[in-house]
């Protein structure tokens, strides 16, 4: 028997996308909030030195909008990727809780320690004395990014470990210092400037005192470029730490897909924060809210959807497979994979949550079998639904109604792990078949539309770039 | 299958990096913050709200609702980041059941963080709104948002009381045979457990006004008798609150199947003698006790209460045969020390820092002046997090570089 779950589906996205969406929701806040607290403390400092106690007017603004705006949101949102990835992959939430779970305790005491800190930071402007104040802003700032420097190392440890010793070890070291860890964590630092200068350009957009507003402008705006500089270095640099199937998935999907999106939002925001450092008086609302939007949804939903789909075939540390499947051993922890067991046994004997009576594949219950194992060997990472936005399985196939064909594919490339961005799933005969009449069977139902294309060849797997 | 068996295959095969018995003092002693201020919110929620349609009454219900509405609002930042840690280690020693019973309310699950959203804004539009004079329709706000909460809470019911069910689990995912993987129906509760832990918002709400007069007490520009309202109100809500906390609770205890025998073990009279001791003092020495030592009460209580869930936890799970404690251990000690020495060196002196300060700087009128302990302190939490972030990447460049090397 394998340790699987139950499985939770969505039609048309999957859960993938759900979890995009909080993902994204999520970076935006947090990355602001961070950020932000680095403009304060900058801000501050000048306050305090220069006695311009005006700026600390625009702090308390933009401290009560990111209370809303950050803190909850942010903090709601944080455990709410937990939620909808323990729901998508709970076995590749239980793989990091178990590597991490200090770490992420770790990031929990500061974490905590920053929500006492916003309050006090935003509720105590003038009601402490200055020098206490400050100090109170620079600890924070500290704090915040700190929670951001834990956290990271979880999320590129997904990506991978980099080197073959952490499977020996086992140890959390190995595993969070990770080859990716430090231009990932380069990549959003420098980002938070951004996002906190683009933020931070709305609660400006507001401020009626034209001299605050400028001498504000011109301490944020040079500060966001300079971050956005720093990042985009990192990134190139984060590009050369990935593995071997992300290229490929970088060269073939994903730079075709998001490259100039991704061009465009980096000239688009450059451009704004130069613009609005030369004219602080042109920025109103009406510019920095589309441009807020602009940036965060084009800047960051891309940089979101290319890390989670990199990352692919895997979920975790290039050993937990999106769907679940342990990938490959890992002595340090005594982890056996389980790739070979269900090659012998099959997913139907081995899955503990599939109903008795569908166990054994007769035809009567052979497409819905076939249904079943889809969503638990592929609909991870690809909708049943023909036209469906996520990579649909249907429409990968061309609208395919050949059993042959499609099962050609399953037991062919799929079975011996040819692409290298997908799981290797390697079944029994049997089960290769049901899964296959399944897909022909969506297929010959699907709602003919003009223009469909002609049933092609699953080859054509590899070279369709719609990921 | 057998579902006892199903489970332990279904632990994670990393292993747990420290002995067990240290996730489940952890697990329960964090829990005991997150209810803490769960029931705290809820009850400066239902009291704002209460508070704010009798506000023609008379002035002092404008202030308890303009204070509660604060004090909910503070709260519910709170009870979310106290949420985590408890998520946390629930997620390392109790995975299977934690996992499988998200996943069967999968949709519950993520409709919990986007309605905690939701009210979490409602609640701070009514924030905004109520003030001395405030248009009655945000009442209507902050009634939906208390709703939500409400509700939130009942998810978070539902998901744990799923996960100590294993023998239902499958029959949930697969009624009649037909497999469900929507994840859109809240499958059981307890309607006695819950009602129980919510309940318990009256006295925490009634405690907290109590400590609310003992702190303000010696600021002059605080009207005394608005205090002693203030008081008295806590003092009532306490009292009757618990009479019915108390009730509510007998009631789970014979809910509980017989089979499992937890009506006869100590643990869960213990909850009730608590109750009955702070019933007993909020009755006849309510003036003559600190605010501060029934909030200390209440705070004992709840632990005794979440040994209770633990000790339900394990009555419900034994007949399947796991138990945590043959979990298999991985130990790891570098990461175990990040987070004590965070624990004492972040947690103590950043957070004691900010919690000081807040404490202090409420006490007196006008600006507080930083005295030297307060201002060493302060220059204490940015050296802390100085050495903190210094270590955190020399070590770190140390072994990423030693990985490097070798890949
Ligand atoms: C308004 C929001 C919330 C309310 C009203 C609420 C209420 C509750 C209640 C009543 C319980 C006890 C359930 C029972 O024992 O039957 C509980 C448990 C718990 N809550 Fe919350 N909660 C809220 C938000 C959160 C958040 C945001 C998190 C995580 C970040 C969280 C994490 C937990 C955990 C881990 C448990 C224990 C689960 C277990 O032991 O099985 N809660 N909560």
């Amino acid at each position: 028997m394998l340790g699987m779950y139950p499985t939770f589906y969505v039609p048309y996205i999957g859960s993938a996308w759900v979890m995009g969406i909080i993902g994204v929701i999520h970076v935006v806040a947090s990355h602001t909030s961070v950020g932000a607290s680095f403009l304060f403390a900058a801000l501050e400092t000048k306050a305090y030195r220069d006695d311009e106690p005006q700026i600390m007017v625009f702090i308390k603004r933009y401290g009560v909008f990111l209370l809303v705006f950050s803190y909850i949101i942010g903090s709601i949102t944080g455990p709410g990727i937990w939620y909808a990835i323990t729901v998508a992959s709970p076995r590749g939430v239980s793989g990091l809780i178990h590597n991490f779970v200090w770490v992420w305790a770790a990031e929990w005491v500061f974490f905590t320690v920053e929500v006492i800190g916003v309050y006090a930071l935003v509720y105590l402007i003038g009601k402490v004395d200055k020098l206490t104040h400050l100090k109170l802003t620079w600890s924070f700032a500290l704090a915040s990014w700190a929670t951001m420097l834990l956290i990271v190392g979880i999320l590129s440890f997904m990506m991978w470990p980099g080197s073959e010793n952490w499977y020996q070890t086992g140890s959390t070291n190995d595993a969070f210092y990770n080859i990716n860890f430090f231009a990932h964590l380069g990549v959003r630092t420098g980002s938070m400037f951004v996002m906190a200068a683009v933020v931070g350009f709305l609660v400006a957009a507001g401020i009626k005192d034209p001299d605050l507003k400028r001498s504000v402008v011109r301490i944020i705006a040079p500060i966001g470029l300079l971050g956005g500089f720093f990042s985009v270095m990192m990134f190139f640099y984060y590009l050369r730490t990935l593995p071997d199937n992300a290229t490929v998935l970088l060269n073939s999907y994903l730079v075709p897909q998001y490259g100039k999106a991704m061009i465009f939002v980096f000239l688009a925001t450059t451009a704004y924060l130069l613009f609005v450092w030369w004219k602080p008086q042109w920025l109103k609302l009406g510019i920095a809210v589309p441009m807020f939007l602009v940036i965060s949804v084009l800047g960051v939903w891309p940089e979101e959807r290319m890390r989670e789909t990199m990352r692919k075939p895997y979920v975790a540390g290039q050993y937990i497979y999106s769907n679940q499947v342990l990938a490959r051993d890992v002595p340090g922890k005594g982890i056996e994979g389980e790739v070979d067991k269900i090659a012998e046994k099959g997913l139907l004997q081995l899955h503990p949550f599939i109903p008795e009576q569908l166990r054994t594949i007769t035809p009567e219950n052979k497409l819905q079998v076939g249904e079943v194992l889809a969503k638990v060997a592929c609909a991870n990472c690809h909708a049943l639904e023909p036209g469906a936005p996520l990579r649909n399985i249907p429409d990968k196939f061309h609208g395919a109604t050949d059993e042959d064909l499609i099962a050609a594919f399953i037991g062919g490339p799929l079975k011996h792990g040819a692409i290298p961005y997908m799981p290797r799933i390697d079944l029994p005969q049997p089960e290769v078949d049901a899964i296959a009449a399944y897909i022909a069977s969506v297929n010959q139902n699907r709602p003919k539309a003009a223009g469909d294309e002609e049933a092609g060849t699953p080859t054509a797997l590899l070279e369709k770039k719609d990921n | 299958m057998d579902i006892g068996t199903v489970m332990n295959t279904m632990r994670d095969p990393a292993g747990i990096p420290a002995p067990v018995e240290l996730f489940r003092i952890l697990m329960i002693a964090t829990w005991v913050f997150h209810i803490a201020f769960v029931v705290l919110a809820l009850g400066a929620a239902s009291l704002a709200i209460y508070a704010f349609w009798r506000r023609e009454q008379s002035p002092y219900w404008t202030g308890i609702s303009i204070a509660m509405t604060k004090v909910a609002k503070v709260s519910v930042s709170l009870l979310i980041v106290l949420g985590v840690a408890p998520l946390l280690f629930t997620q390392v020693i109790y995975d299977p059941q934690w996992y499988a019973s998200n996943v069967l309310s999968a949709r519950w699950a993520i409709a919990f963080i986007f309605t905690l959203i939701v009210a979490y804004c409602l609640w701070f539009a009514f924030y905004y709104g109520n003030k001395e004079v405030a248009k009655r329709h945000i009442g209507f706000y902050a009634v939906i948002a208390l709703l939500l909460f409400l509700l939130d809470g009942l998810i978070m019911h539902v998901l744990s009381y799923q996960a100590i069910l294993p023998g239902q689990w499958m029959g949930w995912y697969a009624p009649n045979g037909e497999l469900d993987m929507s994840g859109a129906h809240l499958h059981a509760m307890q309607w006695p457990r819950y009602l129980f832990i919510i309940s318990l918002s009256a006295p925490a709400v009634g405690f907290y006004l109590i400590a609310y007069d003992d702190y303000l007490k010696r600021r002059r520009d605080q009207n005394p008798d608005y205090l002693a309202f203030a008081r008295r109100l806590g003092q009532r809500i306490a009292q009757y609150g618990l009479i019915v906390s108390l009730a509510l609770f007998v009631w789970w205890q014979f809910d509980n199947p017989a089979s499992t025998g937890l009506v006869w073990l100590p643990g869960g009279w213990a909850v009730a003698a608590a109750l009955a001791v702070l019933l007993f003092e909020v009755t006849y020495f309510r003036d003559r006790l600190h605010g501060y030592l029934f909030l200390a009460g209440g705070m004992v209580m709840l632990l005794l209460l979440a040994i209770w869930r633990e000790v339900i936890r394990v009555a419900y799970l034994a007949p399947f045969g796991y138990s945590v404690v043959d979990e298999k251990v991985n130990a790891d000690w570098p990461s175990l020390a990040l987070f004590f020495l965070t624990v004492a060196g972040i947690g103590g002196l950043v957070g004691g820092f900010y919690l000081t300060l807040l404490y202090r700087a409420g006490r007196v009128e006008g600006v507080y002046q930083a005295d030297r302990t307060m201002s060493a302190m302060g220059t204490g939490a940015i050296v802390i997090l100085g050495i903190w972030t210094g270590v955190f990447f020399l070590y770190g460049i140390a072994i990423w570089a030693s990985n490097a090397l070798t890949y």
